[in-house]
């Protein structure tokens, strides 16, 4: 009787976590690629989040919130892969505007291109500070807590970004005058 | 004059930027959650299957001590345990620790069948709470290697207060990084670590961990959640033996003196 009750807990959980995924999927897709700027990385990082959240569905469905809490996975997964590929992915040394001056009207794609080129520069946990900061809108504090760093380290992490995207913008703008 | 605030003027452009490219993403929902359940069907049959084997060693290990208790203290047998004894110079019980390669030469060792590290997103990802503050004194030592991809116990050993003291202080004074070892680059399959060693160490406040990656193609070193510590020989050496001792890797293959 108890294995029976068990089994069909299990049953529901499954379907629950099954409906979910499907809500929430292209949100965390989404996340995942603005956060790691690579579709097959993105997938694989929501797939080793799911995988964790799947084996602790029971727990992870209580949360407050479900998806901040898979997310915070995603990131997780994310830092992990900065050390094991830093050496594999340096950042280059002078963020470049890779998008050519446009005329008016492309102006906004043009500059959102090099926005997004400049981030594929930066250092993964600048890029993932800057991307819970102004993507996931996130406080310096909780950026910390899910950098594993201090609040200052995230607020200088995002600053940094900051400076190199001005850099960028005025070498474009020169370039363009 | 309103002070300049950089985050009003250019956060925007990376929030624009990042919604028109997420807005270019597409998932495939029902792929993820079913690869995700097949995936954690995967890892509960490598758990079960790991504390299989080790109730199997476990069991024969018990017989195994139950038959050399017999054979040495029975009266029928007293004379022939003694003869064995004196041509082999091995007690019943000392036969038992050298059967069972993953028994430790001081002490038995506990280390646990399913770990975290089983689970952890990374080999560095110590739980928090869980790491070893280096400036602790410690009373103990056992070393837990694990196959991270069988999600396996490969070997145990547990060390003297002195030694596990001595392995404290080798890895406390290295820097973050081994600038001498070599850097690879490889696939993200082969970057993932295959085995790592959990130092479990004894302290006043209980068992405090750091975990020791040697293996893949990730930063390797010694790992207290708080800090990294780079791969060097000095501590591997102390705790590196017998079945926690590894053949080689990938970083292995590149120190001198482990």
């Amino acid at each position: 009787m108890e294995a029976a009750l068990a089994a069909a807990e299990a049953r529901s959980e499954s379907i629950e976590f099954e409906q979910w995924v499907g809500q929430k999927a292209d949100a965390l897709m989404r996340f995942a690629y603005v956060l790691t700027g690579d579709r097959s990385l993105a997938e694989d990082a929501v797939q080793d989040a799911l995988t964790t959240a799947c084996a602790r569905w029971a727990r992870v469905s209580k949360a407050d919130d479900p998806e901040a809490y898979v997310k915070r996975m995603v990131v997780n997964a994310h830092i992990s892969w900065w050390r094991r590929f830093r050496r594999r992915e340096a950042p280059v040394e002078d963020p470049v505007r890779s998008a050519p001056s446009a005329p008016d009207g492309a102006a906004a794609r043009a500059e959102s291109e090099a926005v997004w080129a400049l981030c594929a520069s930066l250092p993964d946990k600048q890029r993932a500070a800057v991307v819970l900061r102004f993507y996931e809108e996130l406080s310096y504090a909780e950026i910390g807590v899910l950098l594993h760093c201090a609040e200052a380290t995230a607020r200088s992490h995002v600053h940094r970004a900051l400076a190199a995207l001005k850099t960028t913008l005025s070498k474009g703008g020169a370039e363009d005058a | 004059m309103p002070e300049y605030d950089p985050e009003q003027e250019l956060g925007p452009k990376f929030t624009s930027a990042f919604r028109g490219q997420a807005e270019t993403t597409e998932s495939q929902s029902g792929r993820l959650a079913t690869v995700a359940r097949l995936r954690v069907r995967r890892r509960r049959q490598a758990v079960m299957s790991s504390a299989a084997v080790v109730l199997v060693v476990v069991a024969i290990g018990g017989s195994w001590s139950v038959m050399s208790g017999l054979t040495g203290s029975g009266p029928e047998n007293s004379s022939a345990g003694q003869a064995d004894t004196g041509a082999t110079g091995v007690s019943g019980p000392q036969r038992t620790m050298e059967a069972v390669p993953s028994q430790p030469s001081f002490g038995a060792a506990g280390c646990p069948a399913v770990h975290p590290i089983l689970k952890a997103p990374a080999t560095n990802a110590v739980p928090a709470g869980t790491g070893l503050d280096v400036g602790t004194p410690v009373t103990g030592l056992e070393a837990c290697r694990y196959d991270l991809k069988a999600g396996a116990l490969l070997g145990q050993q547990k060390f003297s207060p002195a030694i596990a003291q001595q392995v404290v202080d080798a890895i406390k004074v290295l820097p973050e990084m081994n600038s001498q070892l070599p850097v690879f680059k490889c696939a993200p399959q082969t970057a993932q670590p295959s085995e790592a060693i959990v130092l479990r160490f004894t302290t006043a406040d209980g068992i405090r961990e750091i975990w020791v990656e040697y293996t893949g193609c990730n930063s390797p070193g010694f790992f207290t959640g708080s800090h990294t510590y780079g791969l060097f020989a000095a501590p591997l050496k102390l705790f590196m033996t017998g079945p926690v001792r590894p053949t080689g890797s990938t970083y292995l293959d590149a120190l001198k003196g482990w």
